[in-house]
């Protein structure tokens, strides 16, 4: 319809030689055709320029060594950078944490909030509000700040954990929690769950709103309790939204554990609390090694790329809605 | 439903007090940390018994805090206007006209997301050092001063906007630009404004990219001043704590004021 009326935009004028007129329409026309290209020429160039060329830059440093020195030309070696990932102990220890801080971040971002959520929601007047947004406070902090809290209540000597740990009794010995491998990567992923947890809630908390509270009623009048109306309901009705979360959790989580992976442990000790993007960040800016960090990044491109696709097709086929 | 107190509804309350102090008391803690003394700082008291603010101004003697500040406004403020209108451009075109290639360019666009900064960052930091923008505001700037989240996220309101108006308009005589400045723009003005508090958020906490380019504390946002602070070992912890504090603040003010907002932006276009 809206191109019926474009046409309509420079009616041909009566009286002017047709020649003119045929020059000018085309003048229009061309114009018009262009038009929506220019507006969207601001986007695609800084695109083009910051997102795709250094796309497939990467692409063509995979297949070469190079140690990103000025001036110096990266050397083809093939899937040289490949073989030798795949060989890597870091990186595939990484891979083991990338999957650990994944699934273990799954409470945070579903679980928790799904029952914080149907838990305010029953609630009435302002009490409800309140809560929810005590809860997102964590979420707009930045990482490092969050970090830099963080780091100062698990001091190893003077911090407030082990302070009452210690009077408690319940250690004996204040304990390094971020240089000891059993503890790093736990804290790492409660310190990435503590933020998550008030983003899920308020997305869940929304989702609920839009549910016909008489289902609730009905189910109530069948006797259903509140446990069984909230897997027999509330889980089936919130189903797009939990696939969606599920969704951003899987392909995000590696990329929020980041910042308190590098201001926290540094991915030590011995590499038990790093995951695969730090260790792409350090192939690149702590060994120099472009091909190699190129490489690792092209091979997670593409897995959380199949990741991220099955994940749609999923929600496309499973999700339960309210028609 | 009455208001009753039976004892579901007092463990409820119970267990949602819980979870708001562990929310919230790192938060408490490192503003009691930076107004404790040398000696009453490694002691786990609940309050400052004899407060001072030389944490305060140590932290601000140590660090350009006000300049990394001004920074990292800069910063947030030129990536949300930045990304606001090229995405209201690009939005724009997707939604008014069909042309050849949009089903193309939309995919690439809806794609973009997939890719994670740190399949980029190696060829922009190279190009970033070619032009010379390192240790600068616009070298943080350019690589996200697009942003394919905004783009789709006005997109999905654009679209919901009444097609007839725009027509109407059209016959009116509106030109394309003054349909989007005059009569689409003012009309889901509080949506843009909600994703600008989303994008404001993101590039006052972004973290990988500014640590990169940026080396001396002067040309650093915020953030990055801060992890260097943290990482130079030093143990003075109530100052560290009233930094921490500082750089919290501005974001803290903002969703003091604008809680509702920000609570619904984040619930309308969720995160990046």
């Amino acid at each position: 319809m809206s191109q019926a009326l474009e046409t309509s935009y420079a009616p041909p004028l009566p009286g002017k030689p047709s020649i003119a007129r045929n020059r000018s329409l085309n003048g229009a026309k061309l114009w018009r055709k262009l038009k929506p290209y220019l507006y969207l020429l601001p986007a695609l160039l800084l695109l083009g320029i910051w997102m795709y060329r250094p796309l497939l830059n990467t692409f063509y440093l995979a297949f070469h060594k190079w140690g990103m020195v000025p001036g110096t030309t990266p050397e083809f070696v093939g899937f040289d950078n490949f073989a030798r990932l795949m060989e890597n102990k870091s990186f595939i220890g990484s891979i083991g944490n990338t999957l650990f801080y994944t699934a273990g971040l799954l409470p945070f971002s579903i679980l928790i909030p799904l029952l914080l959520a149907s838990v305010t929601h029953q609630m009435e007047g302002r009490m409800k509000n309140v809560y929810r947004a005590l809860f997102f406070v964590p979420m707009i902090l930045a990482p490092v700040s969050v970090s830099a809290i963080w780091r100062w209540l698990f001091h190893p000597s003077n911090g407030l954990v082990n302070d009452v740990l210690l009077r408690l009794g319940a250690i004996s010995q204040p304990i390094a929690y971020f240089s000891d491998p059993g503890f790093a990567k736990w804290l790492i992923l409660f310190i990435t769950g503590w933020k998550m947890v008030g983003f899920s809630t308020i997305m869940f908390s929304a989702a609920l709103t839009g549910i016909n509270r008489e289902y609730y009623e009905a189910a109530a009048i069948d006797g259903a309790g509140s446990l069984k109306q909230f897997y027999r309901l509330t889980v089936p009705l919130l189903s797009p939204m939990i696939l969606f979360m599920l969704t951003m959790s899987i392909l995000f989580s590696s990329q929020w554990t980041f910042a308190y992976i590098d201001i926290l442990t540094t991915g030590g000790p011995y590499g038990t609390s790093t995951n695969v993007y730090y260790e792409m960040y350090k192939y690149a800016f702590s060994n120099l090694n472009a091909g190699f960090s190129a490489a690792a990044a092209l091979l997670f491109f593409i897995v959380f790329g199949v990741i991220s696709l099955t994940l749609n097709q999923l929600s496309r086929r499973y999700s339960f809605y309210d028609n | 439903m009455k208001k009753r107190f039976s004892g579901l509804a007092i463990a409820q309350h119970a267990a949602l007090a819980v979870m708001c102090l562990i929310a919230l008391f790192p938060i408490y803690w490192m503003l009691n940390s930076s107004f404790k003394n040398e000696s009453e700082i490694f002691t786990s008291s609940l309050i400052p018994l004899k407060p001072i603010f030389s944490n305060y101004t140590y932290a601000f003697e140590q660090m350009p805090i006000v300049r990394m500040m001004f920074n990292s406004f800069g910063v947030a403020t030129l990536l949300t206007a930045s990304q606001l209108a090229t995405g209201l451009l690009a939005a724009y075109a997707l939604v008014r006209w069909r042309f050849r290639g949009q089903g193309f360019i939309f995919a690439l666009l809806s794609l973009t997301w997939l890719i994670p900064f740190q399949a980029v960052m190696i060829p922009n930091y190279v190009l970033v050092n070619q032009l010379g923008f390192n240790e600068s505001l616009i070298g943080i700037v350019l690589p996200f001063a697009v942003s394919t989240f905004a783009i789709l996220s006005l997109y999905q309101s654009f679209n919901s906007f009444p097609r007839v108006l725009i027509e109407a308009a059209c016959i009116d005589g509106q030109s394309d630009f003054g349909i989007l400045t005059r009569l689409i723009l003012p009309n889901i003005k509080s949506t843009v404004a909600s994703l600008g508090i989303i994008l404001f958020i993101n590039g006052w906490n972004e973290y990988l990219w500014p640590m990169l380019i940026t080396k001396k504390m002067e040309n650093a946002p915020l953030q990055i001043g801060l992890r260097m602070f943290v990482n130079s070992d030093t143990n003075m912890w109530g100052s560290m704590m009233a930094a921490t504090a500082v750089s919290c603040l501005p974001i803290l003010l903002i969703y003091l004021v604008l809680r509702r907002q920000i609570v619904d932006s984040f619930v309308r276009f969720g995160i990046k």
